[in-house]
């Protein structure tokens, strides 16, 4: 079956080490997404596994065979590529089958499996088309229908859906969730498209420069980020950080002191000692009130963006570095050079220690269904 | 496109487009006005363009006066196209080595191969007369056709290799990922992708072959029934005179084949050598 595991995984080109040591168990049948930022090594890494890219070190296991020096073929992959790769002057048929003619199966047997695949895709009225002559979402179809008239183990995609406009985008996204379903397969998915991760992922993993930053379920990655990586990476827009300073602490939380000299206590898993410390403070724009919560800070919105359904204002942070972003409700009070009081609560707060690592959580999570969640404040990895 | 020439603008650009072509064309109108006029007429003093005694008559006499010019034209016709077929035979394989391979010295490999082009067949035709007759190839059609190929390889290679580099590396790893082999994929995938690149190689290489094949047969062949139609003109010298109207009428018509040739494939030379340059 499609278990995939990575041990240690390198890359070097030359002399620049792209990948810096991947270990990552993928389980059969999940849907992983790698993201993380441009240049951070997604497509090296799925590429290593794919068989197109060699591995400098560290071994890659799929069903427990080493595969490091197997063709792609004989790993039981299948690779739906960013630009499609369709092949232009095959007909789209030719082009599901071709995985099929190069193993040189039987005529009926090709004709079965072309069609079981383009009835999964809705291709039957293509199939004697040219790529040329389809629409970006048809390509884009067509190529997952070579991915998987051969039936592999896993699939490997990437970016797959970053050439399809938003709302092409967002329906390829529910037919690959339902493809994940009916094919029951392990499906590997490199993205730097938030929503895409959010929305289709069993498991995220967030690369950062080589190395993965954190694994979890996406309200895991959401609710509990392990560092001030993940915690600025997921989440749009992106969580707000304010310098802090570690007055008091103990195992169930921890009293910061705000460069404005305001107070408040995280209920996060600290540890004593850590007074003097000079810690990060987290709250995602979404958490803030107006004039409302354990803590009110006043900032002046220099841009105020009204959408209708939300208000996005935007403050330069007193001290000149940095933004503080807010989403509030469409009808929030909010004007552009008109200070406004940003209040929040405590359980709503994260806390990284000077190095960017998070202290735990320990606060209910009452808006998230308990399903999703993990259970341990420690769970990591 | 707005047009943004005024008038007189326009009637520049035209008077050098006239001057330009003019200077192009006159040796092929002259040639043919040549074919026309009896053979005293040719150099008649005054000059004058048009006569009223023009015939098509060297047309026909020119095929009783050399009887084997039909030959002529064939053969040349012939070695062009087998020069053409090997030297795509080592141009595909090789611009497709250069344009995904990486390999120690593969540059300075490229950059001899141009470097041959410079120095061009006139100054190896020595060195290569030793050869074949060393290799008892002299008065054979392969003598011709050989050398013929191998001075056009290292152009068709760098045509073909800029082609090549313009097909993206997914389509091959595309193919590879799901199985396919070098072999297979270069022959179902790459070469058809590539076919308008080879066409415009083709022509190309047919086109300098043609061309060239005067000096390998002038130097490599006396076998007067395997030579191609530029020694064969040779035949209108006479001893007296040079029967210049029934010369100039057999060239024409020897250009034929090409002018056929370019005339059908030249909007895949348009296409090939332009593509590209403009994102589609
Ligand atoms: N063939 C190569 N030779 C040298 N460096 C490479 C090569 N391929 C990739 N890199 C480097 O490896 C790093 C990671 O590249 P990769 O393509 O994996 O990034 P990515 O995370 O997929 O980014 P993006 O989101 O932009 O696609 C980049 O810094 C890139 O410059
Ligand atoms: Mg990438």
């Amino acid at each position: 079956m499609g278990q995939l595991r990575m041990d240690n995984v390198q890359k070097r080109f030359g002399d620049t080490e792209v990948i810096k040591g991947v270990s990552l168990d993928i389980a059969n049948g999940e849907f992983v997404v790698f993201v993380g930022p441009s240049g951070c090594g997604k497509s090296t890494l799925l590429r290593m596994i794919a068989g197109l890219e060699e591995i400098s070190e560290g071994e890659i296991l799929i069903d427990g065979t080493v595969v490091n020096d197997l063709a792609p073929v004989k790993r039981g992959i299948s690779m739906v590529f960013q630009s499609y790769a369709l092949y232009p002057h095959m007909s789209v048929y030719e082009n599901i089958a071709f995985p099929l003619r190069v193993e040189r199966l039987a005529q009926p047997e090709v004709d079965k499996r072309v069609k079981r695949a383009s009835d999964i895709l809705k291709l039957h009225e293509r199939l004697t088309h040219k790529p040329g002559q389809l629409s970006g979402g048809q390509r884009q179809r067509v190529a997952i229908g070579r991915a998987i008239v051969r039936e592999p183990e896993v699939f490997l995609f990437d970016e797959p859906l970053s050439n399809l406009d938003a709302a092409l985008r967002a329906e390829m996204r529910v037919e690959l969730s339902k493809l994940h379903r009916e094919l029951e397969a392990t499906m590997i998915y490199v993205t730097h498209d938030q929503v895409e991760a959010m929305t289709m992922a069993d498991r995220i993993v967030v690369l950062d420069a080589g190395f993965v930053s954190q694994v979890g379920s996406p309200l895991e990655l959401y609710h509990r980020p392990q560092n001030t990586f993940v915690a600025g990476f997921i989440g749009n827009p992106k969580m707000n950080f304010l310098p802090a300073t570690c007055t008091e602490s103990d195992e169930t939380g921890a009293t910061v002191q705000l460069s404005n000299g305001a107070s408040i206590r995280v209920p996060v898993a600290a540890r004593p000692g850590l007074e003097g410390q000079a810690l990060t403070l987290g709250i995602r724009p979404e958490h803030i009130h107006v004039d409302e919560g354990d803590l009110v800070l006043e900032f002046t919105p220099t841009v105020v963006e009204r959408l209708g359904i939300h208000t996005v204002t935007y403050s330069t942070l007193p001290d000149g570095n940095g933004t503080f972003t807010t989403v509030l409700e469409g009808t929030a009070p909010a004007e552009t050079g008109k200070p406004l009081g940003h209040g929040f609560n405590a359980a709503d707060c994260h806390l990284f220690d000077g190095a960017g690592a998070a202290f735990s959580r320990t606060a209910p999570m009452a808006d998230t269904p308990p399903s999703v969640l993990p259970t341990g404040p420690d769970h990591t990895q | 496109m707005i047009d943004k020439y005024t008038w007189w603008e326009k009637l520049l650009i035209y008077t050098g487009v006239l001057v330009f072509l003019t200077f192009v064309l006159a040796p092929f109108i002259e040639a043919f006005m040549v074919s026309l006029r009896p053979i005293d007429a040719v150099f008649r003093v005054p000059y004058r363009f048009f006569t009223e005694d023009m015939s098509f008559a060297a047309y026909f006499t020119m095929w009783e006066n050399v009887p084997k010019l039909w030959r002529y034209i064939l053969n040349s016709f012939f070695i062009s196209c087998c020069a053409t077929a090997l030297a795509l035979a080592c141009i595909i394989p090789a611009a497709y080595s250069f344009s995904r391979f990486e390999y120690r010295f593969r540059n300075p490999i490229l950059g001899g191969f141009l470097a041959i082009n410079m120095i061009g067949a006139a100054v190896l035709i020595i060195p290569l007369y030793k050869l074949m007759l060393n290799l008892g190839l002299l008065n054979s059609y392969a003598s011709m056709i050989i050398p013929g190929a191998a001075f056009t390889v290292p152009t068709g290679i760098f045509l073909m290799r800029s082609y090549l580099l313009r097909i993206p590396k997914e389509l091959e790893e595309a193919a590879y990922v799901d199985g396919a082999g070098r072999i297979y994929t270069l022959w179902r995938v790459i070469l058809p992708v590539a076919l308008p690149g080879i066409v415009v190689v083709a022509i190309t290489t047919f086109i300098t072959a043609y061309a060239q094949q005067f000096l390998f047969a002038l130097t490599f062949n006396s076998n007067s029934d395997l030579h191609p139609l530029p020694m064969g003109l040779y035949q209108f010298f006479g001893r007296q005179r040079i029967v210049w109207n029934e010369l100039m009428a057999a060239s024409l018509v020897g250009i034929l084949p090409v002018l056929l040739v370019y005339v059908f494939l030249q909007r895949y030379i348009v296409a090939g050598l332009t593509a590209g340059a403009v994102k589609e």
